[in-house]
């Protein structure tokens, strides 16, 4: 109750906001009056085809007056300013042009440039013209990318910018993709980036309950990757620190598209169709092999033979039958099928004087290879500004989409998983008992049943907006205020009849509705002023609320009259619950930057946050940063260096927090009534353990790196060195279970992150028929956790410790040295030197964490044909083949488990060189829980996608009255070098950030080819 | 212009005011506070999930322990874990060893919350005989505790203040096997004292506290005392006595018949989740472990099972499973004490003292409601045999076997286990990281 009513004070201070901005509208209004000195009308025009460029930007400088070309590349001004002026005129892709004018009716020629040094880049609350970035940003073209078949832009961001290693886990889309931005920082806490979106902070946290063996649905994924403009990633101190407490994994901005003023109306659609189907599957046994193995098994145990004649009773047990008269059955070929992909989105932008717009809209249906899985969106998006007068700016993005999933258990746990039924099942077992019934095999349920009666599926409604005001105060001053929604309504239902194994024996149907709400109210307050045209001063200030609730309520409902019933209403027996969640955040920001000549320029900011995540003890945490640049190339010894178009050396420090990932009320000590009941009479027992101590993780960081650009603008290149140290790390404490409890929340951890990045673009073909460009990048983290009183186990059979002296996500492991050729039995490493091998012996043997990762990207174009060549990879990470484990345990699963043929190449006889022992048993020595055998270099280097497309001449589309129209083709994940055994080497059964690296019962991510077009009107 | 940068001032202001308030959210799931028992609701209510802390252990982690350690019960998942206990080889890291550790000290937390709290109570708010009987129940539940704590371990760490911070009740040095008996024998007479002489098959009363002291004299060998009090629940024949046939306990989704002494409810809101360990794919479980054959063999031969080849039936696949645990929703109760074992301790308590007549006599009450003829044996190591073999198949699927044969010695012998050490479980090895003062039982 308390709670609403402090929501509800702010609700007056925001009415007041919008009044203030009227009230401003009718002051700016009384206080102009139009004095006209002079009338200006010109034309701003593309200096080699002369073509007229329609919105680019024309401003007086020193005013606040600033027009847009119209369609024909127009402009006027009606100005109080005399003759003569300065023009600035800019055009994206052009080179900014200044011109002094003296009389009316001019024509302003623009070149087209190469020059990304006056690329504007959006940074925290602000934009800044690459050449004066003092951080260490990356702004991506989203344009290349976009029609990689994925649900979010975040896997389709993977290799294009440097530092940032994303990997796709699954061939489920819209599933969540990892992604680390300069390593990770915290065990319990996020490592996810923060993403921004329009301004306003994307809820990222998966709203799914449902089992999906593992995997999380990801909430990037209701956005359409279409709408996006261009994403900036921001990645040290300098540049995240205005985001504080958010900022310790790196800040995503995303920006979406929008009209221009005076630009008529542009309709661009575009479609395409694929196909996507798995590179390979696993390699299995037949029936007469996984036979011989296992009586192979039982030999070696001293036991008899259970693939024998059938009249051969022994202890009153039948013979299977021999081996050479077991029949093989394949499942795989069964569950995955060649997958249909469908893209397609439409969208109208323009403008007039005072108003722009944009409006879109999306359709995406990406079918998964493994059946029935398969994802859709249908997504809007309107974007509107309105000038109200010269002083004062309103409008409004918005985001409006729904995606829909229909799921399956593709990862871990045996009742109704799919890859279960379909690998893990041994391929010797009938799919029919002795009555012809279709029978689960194996403690699984059968693959044809579940693949006919699977009903999981989940519907995401997501808004995404913000509403703001600009006012112009004065030419320096500007205040800025806008409101963000979050909300995201996630509506899941999973059905099992009674001929599924869940659902047995009368059926089984839970349904569930989470809600998550952020708001976000933020005022900044912006000043700018250039002082005798060498001191360049900048200040900002600002402030943000921010709440975020979670609600979720489900049901389940047991023993339904038949499988037509399959609403809980009819069930036998219901039950229910519900969740509330809800934390605030408070902030104030600031920060001051000065440029002395474009040459030196430095900047300090300061954050404060305080989150009732820390209890009322002591919320707040406070997040300084500084930063300089020094463009070298402006100093008068490089003046004359002709091959050297520009150099800076920048350097930042600076803190950033984190709070995510803890509990809402993580420091207080709770006491629960769920689950306590007895009898149907409720109880009460203890939750957790208070820490009043509880405060923000936080992390130093330091960036060192330079920018060059050279030989006429043909190559740029970008370094970073970098050093994170986070401290006061937030963790689960495990306590001794004498307590009564698990573990408690506190700040127990020190974990850093040291590495670089480099980037070059090399413009190494510039001519207008034929241009070549090529974009590569490589970074390398090193990851080490530096304070950590007692190490955590992760994942099944504790495959991953965290230990301190090591990197997070590392393998836990038995070193298998060799297989001894005379016994066939496995010889570990002994680690104490005690004779046994016991747990003592395991040791970390690798990590998830590459040596080295990045991209290569090459683009093509010839007259109208043009080509993409894209390459990710990754060098020197670990990945455990835990499907091998399992299909790899030398027939003594027998009748539970497939066996993978990589099992033929076993051990038999004295003299054999191999490294697959002889089999004795499950867990004994030779197939032990957590061996190194299974332990893998995860290395590869992946043609992530290869595009050719060509752009119908111009005489021919105008002709149609078209603008553009291009088709192309695009193949994604064509070829994959690895030596990794598996299917994927980026594969992970769950979407825990601590159990990376485990690939269990994935779907690869699959070969995928499309056929599309790009129109614009 | 200034009157326009002082409305943004002021309104900057505004919307940053009152920030400490904005920074205190309560939660609504759980309540928050330094002690929540202040009356007699809340202490009922504190009680429960006492309780439900038994519930939680006694659900599937610590009777598997005790069944998959005899020689019952075959494993046929995936699961390595599992097997270890049919193997005798279980190590430290085994997540059954580690859970059930946990879950049963989260129960001694909760029933010291209540001890204390509840004695703290002041006389306006409670009344007396509702403290004697909340207090009471949750001595009952610590002996049980403690009890299980002592016959899986041996001696352990004894805890009897409740945790009001991180740095209570840790690093505390392990108790000898003597002092922790001596506790539950402690806990089990403040019990005694504190509960009234009433029949409830689901919370503890004055008789549930006499059936588990008999349980406790048999295990320490006190074979009088063991017959006192297993005797005033036997002669309690209006509100105790065997069923007929074996499966009237149990079959058709009955709970708390005459049969039962104690057992834990379950109800659609309280699910226990052990069926899915026994029962086929196609009844909605896994069968991670089914009984085995020489199991099968013996229940269902005519001359040893009797009534009791209803504990196992076979599955579409001609599979055998075990039937204890079959209902839908999952509500199956959990067997702690029932009046078979208080016949069976009497036997067993009668033998040793020389008095075998006696003990045929109980010995074949529980023979006899499974439809089986009269055991007809002459020595006392005959009969003390006889009621080991009755015990193993009227509990067969219940967590008896392992510690009946620890508790006569005869486990090594009668499952082949040849290192002594084995006979204890280690402890887990992750709280010996986390709990310097924790020493490992030998030989792990």
């Amino acid at each position: 109750m308390q709670t609403q009513k402090r929501t509800v004070r702010f609700v007056p201070s925001l009415i007041s906001l919008f009044f203030l901005i009227f009230f401003t509208e009718r002051l700016a209004a009384q206080q102009t009056k139009p004095l006209i000195n002079s009338t200006l009308k010109g034309q701003v025009l593309d200096s080699i085809t002369k073509e007229p460029l329609p919105g680019a930007l024309v401003h007086i400088e020193g005013t606040t007056h600033s027009v847009s070309t119209d369609e024909e590349g127009s402009f006027g001004f009606v100005t109080g300013q005399k003759f003569p002026y300065t023009l600035e005129v800019s055009y994206i892709g052009y080179e900014k042009k200044k011109i002094i004018v003296s009389e009316s009716k001019i024509e302003i020629l623009l070149t087209p440039g190469f020059n990304q040094l006056n690329d504007v880049v959006v940074v925290g609350y602000t934009t800044q013209q690459r050449k004066n970035l003092i951080g260490s940003v990356t702004k991506v073209n989203p344009a290349e990318s976009k029609d990689i078949p994925a649900g979010g832009f975040d896997a389709q961001l993977q290799g294009k910018v440097s530092g940032v290693q994303i990997s796709s886990n699954t061939g489920v889309p819209g599933e969540a993709v990892n992604i680390r931005l300069r390593g990770a920082t915290s065990i319990n806490a996020s490592n996810d980036p923060l993403y921004v979106i329009d301004g306003v902070f994307l809820n990222t946290n998966s709203l799914q309950t449902v089992n999906t063996g593992g995997k999380a649905t990801s909430p990037i994924a209701d956005i359409n990757p279409a709408d996006i403009e261009s994403i900036e990633v921001l990645k040290d101190a300098e540049a995240t620190a205005l985001y504080g407490s958010r900022g310790a994994n790196g800040v995503i901005i995303i920006t979406t598209k929008r009209g221009n003023f005076n630009q008529k109306p542009k309709v661009a659609f575009n479609f395409s169709q694929g196909i996507a189907k798995a590179a390979k599957l696993w390699e299995l046994t037949t029936g007469p092999e996984h036979a011989t193995l296992v009586n192979e098994y039982y030999r070696n145990i001293g036991q008899p033979e259970p693939f024998r004649p059938v009249s051969d009773v022994v202890n009153g047990v039948a013979g299977r039958g021999l081996p050479a008269e077991q029949q093989t059955y394949d499942r795989l070929g069964e569950a995955f099928r060649t997958a249909a992909l469908t893209n397609a989105d439409l969208s109208i932008s323009g403008g007039s004087t005072d108003t722009r717009y944009y409006i879109g809209g999306g359709y995406n249906r990406q079918e998964s290879i493994l059946k029935p899985i398969s994802f859709d969106r249908l997504s809007f998006k309107v974007n509107l500004d309105q000038k109200i007068s010269e002083r004062v700016q309103i409008g409004t993005s918005n985001t409006i989409g729904r995606t829909g999933r229909n799921q399956a258990r593709a990862g871990d746990g045996p009742q109704g998983g799919l890859l279960q039924a379909a690998l893990h099942t041994p391929t010797y077992l009938s799919p029919y008992n002795d009555q012809g019934v279709l029978v689960g095999r194996a403690g699984f349920d059968n693959l044809t049943l579940l693949l006919e009666n699977y009903d999981v599926s989940s519907t995401s409604l997501r808004y995404i907006g913000n509403i703001y005001a600009d006012i112009q105060l004065s030419s320096d001053l500007k205040f800025r205020s806008t409101f963000s929604l979050d909300y995201n309504n996630y509506d899941e239902s999973e059905y099992w009849n009674n001929l599924l194994i869940a659902g047995s024996p009368n059926g089984l149907a839970t349904s569930a509705v989470g809600q998550s709400t952020t708001w976000i109210n933020e005022q900044t307050l912006t000043y700018r002023k250039k002082i005798n045209q060498r001191h360049d001063v900048g200040v900002l200030i600002g402030n943000t609320l921010q709440g975020s609730t979670l609600k979720r309520t489900s049901a389940t409902g047991r023993g339904f009259a038949s499988n037509d019933f399959k609403l809980i209403s009819s069930a036998a027996t219901t039950t229910s619950s519900q969740d509330w969640e809800k934390y605030n955040l408070a902030s104030f920001f600031g920060r001051i930057d000065y440029a002395f000549d474009d040459k030196y320029l430095i900047d300090f900011s300061l954050r404060a946050d305080g989150s009732s995540r820390f209890g009322s003890a002591d919320p707040w945490g406070y997040f300084p940063a500084v930063g300089a640049a020094w463009r070298i190339k402006r100093e008068n010894f490089l003046k004359t260096l002709a091959y050297l178009d520009d150099l800076k050396i920048r350097a930042s420090y600076g803190s950033t927090g984190n709070q995510n990932g803890i509990g809402a009320f993580a420091a207080r000590r709770l006491w629960s009534g769920v689950g306590s009941s007895y009898q149907g009479v409720p109880g009460i027992a203890p939750e957790q353990l208070a820490n009043r101590e509880l405060r923000w993780e936080r992390t130093d960081q330091l960036n060192i790196g330079f920018d060059a650009t050279l030989f006429k603008q043909a190559l740029d290149i970008s370094f970073n060195w970098y050093r994170k140290y986070t401290k006061d790390g937030l963790l689960p404490v495990t306590l001794a279970a004498t307590t009564g409890y698990d573990s408690y929340t506190s700040n127990a951890a020190e974990i850093s992150n040291k590495g670089f990045e480099f980037a070059l673009v090399s413009r190494n073909i510039r001519k207008t028929d034929f241009s070549w460009q090529t974009s590569f990048n490589i970074a390398r983290n090193v990851n080490k956790i530096e304070k950590l009183e007692n190490p955590l186990n992760y994942g099944s059979r504790d495959l991953i410790l965290f230990q301190e002296g090591h990197p997070l996500y590392s393998f836990w492991v038995y070193n298998q040295l060799y297989v001894d050729p005379q016994t066939g039995d496995v010889v570990y490493e002994d680690v104490n030197g005690d004779g046994r091998i016991t747990t003592a012996d395991r040791k970390i043997m690798g990590s998830i964490w590459p040596d080295f990762y990045g991209g290569l990207t090459n683009n093509l174009t010839f007259k109208g044909f043009d080509a993409t060549i894209f390459f990710v990879f990754s060098y020197g990470n670990e990945i455990y083949n835990h499907n091998r484990f399992f299909g790899e345990a030398g027939g003594a699963r027998d009748a539970a488990r497939v066996i993978f043929a990589s099992n033929l190449d076993r051990w038999q006889q004295p003299g054999d060189i191999t490294d697959v022992p002889r089999s004795d048993g499950v867990n004994v020595n030779n197939y032990k829980d957590g061996g190194s055998r299974w332990l893998e270099d995860g290395s590869y280097l992946r043609l992530r996608s290869l595009t050719i497309g060509y752009t119908l001449p111009k005489h021919i589309t105008d002709r149609w009255h078209l603008d553009r129209l291009r088709v192309y083709l695009q193949g994604n994940n064509l070829f994959t070098w690895t030596k990794y055994t598996g299917l994927d080497p980026e594969a992970a059964a769950s979407s825990d950030p601590n159990e990376q690296g485990i690939d269990l019962g994935t779907p690869p991510q699959p070969r995928s080819f499309q056929l599309g077009i790009n129109l614009t009107l | 212009m200034n009157r326009l940068k002082n409305i943004a001032f002021i309104v900057f202001i505004m919307t940053t005011a009152s920030c400490n308030k904005f920074l205190d959210v309560e939660p609504k799931a759980s309540i928050s506070g330094d002690n929540i028992i202040v009356d007699e609701t809340s202490a009922n209510a504190a009680l429960n999930g006492v309780y439900s802390a038994l519930r939680t252990y006694y659900s599937v982690d610590f009777q598997s322990i005790a069944y998959l350690s005899g020689d019952n019960v075959q494993w046929t998942g995936s699961q390595s874990q599992v097997q270890e206990f049919i193997n005798h080889q279980v190590n430290a890291e085994n997540a059954t060893i580690t859970s059930t550790w946990k879950e049963i000290y989260v129960a001694v937390n909760r029933a010291n919350q209540v001890i204390k709290n509840v004695n703290e109570l002041a006389e306006n708010v409670i009344s007396d005989d509702v403290r004697r009987r909340i207090a009471g129940e949750a001595y009952f539940i610590r002996a049980l505790a403690y009890f299980d704590l002592a016959r899986t371990w041996g001696g352990v760490p004894l805890i009897t203040e409740p945790t009001a911070s991180p740095t209570d009740n840790a690093g505390v040095m392990r108790s000898s096997l003597a002092d922790t008996y001596n506790l539950v024998l402690a806990d089990l007479n403040q019990a005694e004292e504190l509960l009234q002489e009433t029949t409830n098959r689901f919370q503890a009363t004055k008789k549930t506290v006499w059936a588990l002291k008999a349980r406790y004299f048999l295990y320490r060998g006190d074979w009088q005392q063991a017959v006192d009090y297993a005797s005033r629940l036997i002669i309690d024949q209006t509100n105790y006595s065997l069923l007929s046939p074996y499966y009237a306990f149990f079959a058709d989704g009955v709970t708390g018949t005459r049969e039962s002494v104690f057992e834990i409810f379950y109800n659609a809101n309280e699910l226990n989740p052990h069926r899915g360990q026994w029962q086929p794919q196609q009844n909605g479980g896994t069968r991670q472990w089914a009984p085995n054959t020489t199991f099968v063999n013996l229940v269902n031969d005519p001359t040893t099972g009797g009534s009791r080849s209803a504990l196992v039936a076979k599955d579409n696949q001609n599979r055998w499973y075990g039937n204890l645990y079959y209902r839908s929703p999952a509500t199956d109760p959990t067997y702690v004490i029932r009046i078979a074992e208080l016949y069976l301790i009497r036997a067993e308590a009668y033998a040793q003292l020389g008095k075998l007549e006696e003990a045929m006599a109980d010995l074949n009450a529980v023979r006899n409601r499974a439809g089986l003829t009269p055991t007809t044996t002459s020595t006392r190591d005959n009969v003390l045999l006889a009621i080991e073999n009755e015990r193993r198949l009227e509990f067969g699927l219940e967590a008896h076997r392992w510690f009946d044969l620890v508790r006569t010695g005869r486990a090594q012998t009668v499952l082949n286990i040849s290192d002594a050490n084995r006979l204890l479980m280690p402890l887990p090895a992750e709280q010996i990281l986390v709990d310097k003062a924790l020493e490992q039982n030998p030989g792990y």
